[in-house]
């Protein structure tokens, strides 16, 4: 069976007949138009404009109540239409080089094309689609010819294309693509966002494909793990049906977890939280269905520029993501860099060994200002939600003390000049070394919380360097050892009464969250795809159960038994 | 002739949406308007959503905003001031 690579943009899988979609393709005029001719040039000109016009008007009124967000593609078309620099060029080709207008508007449109393909910004050379999708349109308009587009299929389908413009994605027949195939496009195009927003399987970037297949071929399309498969025998067929069924079933089970309020059969309720970095749209948008941030990583805000962020700056973004999460918790961790994560905007010594070195804490403790410049702008924003603050490369009862000393000196500062800040903020740390988490009963004392950074922990626990292929196979996560002092790392801040957390991948795993709610874990933060998983585990798993398990785990040998140990007894949860 | 310069703040810089909304505002007034990136020198028709995305102006670049008109004073007041509002990414 042969089979050819693709990006898999929007997962899942499609099996059919193929329709090759070509969309409409145009030869411009030849020659010049005579000058007495100029004037009726530019009237049919502008009336396919208008024509354009009343096209794209009917597409933003027809979106307006199902869904404005694809409207807004269109409201950008009509701004593309009516460009003052592009109209301007183009009738002076008319006018004053007596170009006819289709191959006026082609050039010109061509050249802007052109032009933004050419820049930096992945965003922006995005835009050049749309400036392909309006000339096509202006140009089919003056070929008085009608649209032909996706809306209306007469059976399910494989579309495959060269392209496909956001105009054929928007208006696609969505009950009737089984999946889309495309030869050009990336993952931040609109073709993508618009087949995940239909959650429709897409493959795009597959070089040559609409020359290789034949209209009605049936294909099979595995948008999971980015292959197309071009001549299926009737047996592969057969069995990729079944696994588009079980994908689906799968999915749409999973999805009614999403706001499932997390609590066991047995009643305790586990804080379900996010782990978010950028602040983006869509990270926020989390805030719907989680219980808070139990992480929030602020390293990237200080990633791809040549100054560090100013105060103000990392203000409004604190303050953004604490609004978005009204009065829930959100955990934002100090800079965490150093190590695997270096910085434009700091010059950093090379080390020897960077995840034993200068980082972290350890890091801002060296670099007063840049660190209290930190401080400051979580403090002023922390009146507008409930912030906790909490220290990663936490190694002893003395950085504690530090950095506390130095939320002080923030504080007295922002007193002094009379800045509000929240007294209710709580301070914490992160446990991902080792001696820290033997120092529990201690800390549990010196602190409001703790979160366990299960990745630096296993790096840490098990002397693997994380960044190494070499020696991957030694990086055991589901080593018993993990679970041991996680537990006994836990104990202590139950007994307080103080908040314990993990916001590592394990956090995030069904298979280690499991024996984590077991450990006596209440509060578990993980990315965002995580999050029905985690709750369809916890919706499932009694504590008591959890606890047994645990037990279990911590007294089995080997890292390997635990996972086949997890997957027998969690078989029906995941 | 009236110029202002501005710091775009948004995350997104001037693309996309932004933009739309920029030139939206731009053509509300009779001026002439031209957007200039401080870093490049490069400077466009602040009424063309096209030379505005080729433009690139991105998160923390210098703008400079200038217009000539009967309109010029209070163009360039609200484009600037749209620029520093962040087109509510902030």
């Amino acid at each position: 069976m042969t089979s050819l690579q693709g990006n898999p943009v929007s997962n899942g899988i499609g099996v059919g007949p193929v329709i090759i979609y070509e969309p409409f393709s145009w030869e411009t005029s030849q020659g010049e138009i005579s000058p007495d001719e100029t004037e009726d040039m530019v009237l049919r000109y502008q009336q396919a404009k208008q024509k354009a016009k009343k096209e794209l008007e009917r597409m933003i009124e027809a979106f307006s109540t199902t869904d404005p967000e694809k409207g807004k593609i269109f409201t950008a078309h009509l701004d593309v239409l009516f460009d003052e620099v592009m109209e301007e060029e183009i009738l002076g080709l008319i006018q004053d080089d007596l170009t006819p207008p289709d191959r006026a508007v082609d050039e010109i449109y061509g050249a802007y094309i052109h032009l933004l393909e050419k820049t930096k910004d992945p965003l922006i050379r995005e835009r050049a689609a749309d400036l392909r999708d309006v000339r096509s349109r202006l140009l089919r308009c003056w070929a008085g010819k009608e649209e032909k587009n996706l809306s209306s299929l007469p059976k399910p389908v494989v579309v495959v294309a060269k392209d496909l413009f956001p105009s054929d994605t928007a208006t696609l027949d969505r009950e009737k693509v089984l999946a889309i195939v495309t030869e050009v496009g990336g993952a931040t195009s609109h073709s993508a966002i618009i087949a995940r927003s239909f959650e429709i399987p897409a493959l795009l970037g597959v070089a040559g494909i609409t020359e290789r297949l034949q209209e009605d071929q049936t294909v099979i399309v595995d948008a999971v793990e980015g292959r197309l498969y071009c001549d299926p025998t009737p047996q592969e067929i057969e069995q990729y049906s079944r696994r588009r069924e079980e994908y689906l079933l799968h999915m749409s089970q999973v999805k009614k977890y999403l706001n499932v309020e997390p609590v066991t059969p047995d009643g305790r309720r586990i804080e379900v939280e996010l782990n978010i970095a950028c602040a983006t749209p869509q990270e926020l948008a989390g805030a719907a269905y989680t219980d808070g941030v139990g992480l929030f990583r602020t390293e990237f805000l200080y990633m791809g520029r040549d100054r560090l962020p100013t105060e103000e700056e990392q203000f409004q973004v604190y303050r953004k993501v604490l609004e978005a999460f009204q009065g829930r918790p959100v955990t934002l961790r100090t800079l965490d860099i150093g190590g695997d994560k270096k910085l434009d905007c700091l010059a950093l010594p090379k080390e020897e060994n960077p995840f034993l070195g200068n980082r972290a804490l350890r890091l801002c403790l060296s670099h007063p200002q840049m660190f209290k410049t930190q401080l400051r702008a979580a403090l002023r924003a922390s009146v507008y939600g409930n912030l906790w603050m909490m220290f990663p490369m936490v190694s002893s009862m003395e950085d504690i003390h530090q950095a506390k000393a130095a939320v002080q000196e923030a504080k007295n500062e922002l007193e002094m000049e009379g800045i509000p800040y929240s007294e209710d903020m709580k301070l914490g740390v992160m446990i991902e070394i080792p001696a820290i988490a033997l120092m529990a009963d201690q800390i549990a004392k010196e602190v409001d919380f703790a979160s366990i950074g299960s990745n630096d922990l296993c790096q840490y626990l098990t002397a693997t360097d994380r960044m190494n292929p070499a020696v991957a196979e030694y990086y055991r996560s589901f080593h018993p050892a993990m679970f041991r002092l996680i537990g006994y790392a836990a104990q202590p801040f139950l007994s307080e009464g103080k908040e314990i957390g993990v916001c590592g991948e394990m956090g995030g795993d069904p298979l280690s969250a499991a024996v984590l709610i077991g450990l006596g874990i209440t509060r578990l933060s993980m990315g965002a795809s995580s999050v029905p998983h985690i709750k369809k585990l916890i919706t499932g798993l009694s504590y008591e159960r959890a606890k047994e398990i645990a037990q279990k785990v911590q007294h089995t040998a080997l890292a390997q038994d635990v996972r086949r140990l997890l997957q027998e007894e969690l078989q029906q949860l995941l | 002739m009236y110029t202002k310069t501005a710091t775009v703040k948004n995350e997104t810089g001037l693309h996309a949406r932004p933009a739309s909304e920029f030139i939206a505002c731009a053509k509300q007034f009779k001026s002439k308007l031209l957007i200039k990136l401080l870093s490049s020198g490069e400077e466009v028709n602040a009424k063309s959503i096209v030379m505005l995305l080729s433009l690139g102006a991105g998160q923390g670049e210098l703008v400079q905003i200038s217009a000539d008109g009967e309109d010029e004073t209070q163009a360039v007041d609200t484009l600037v001031d749209l620029i520093h509002s962040g087109f509510g990414e902030l």
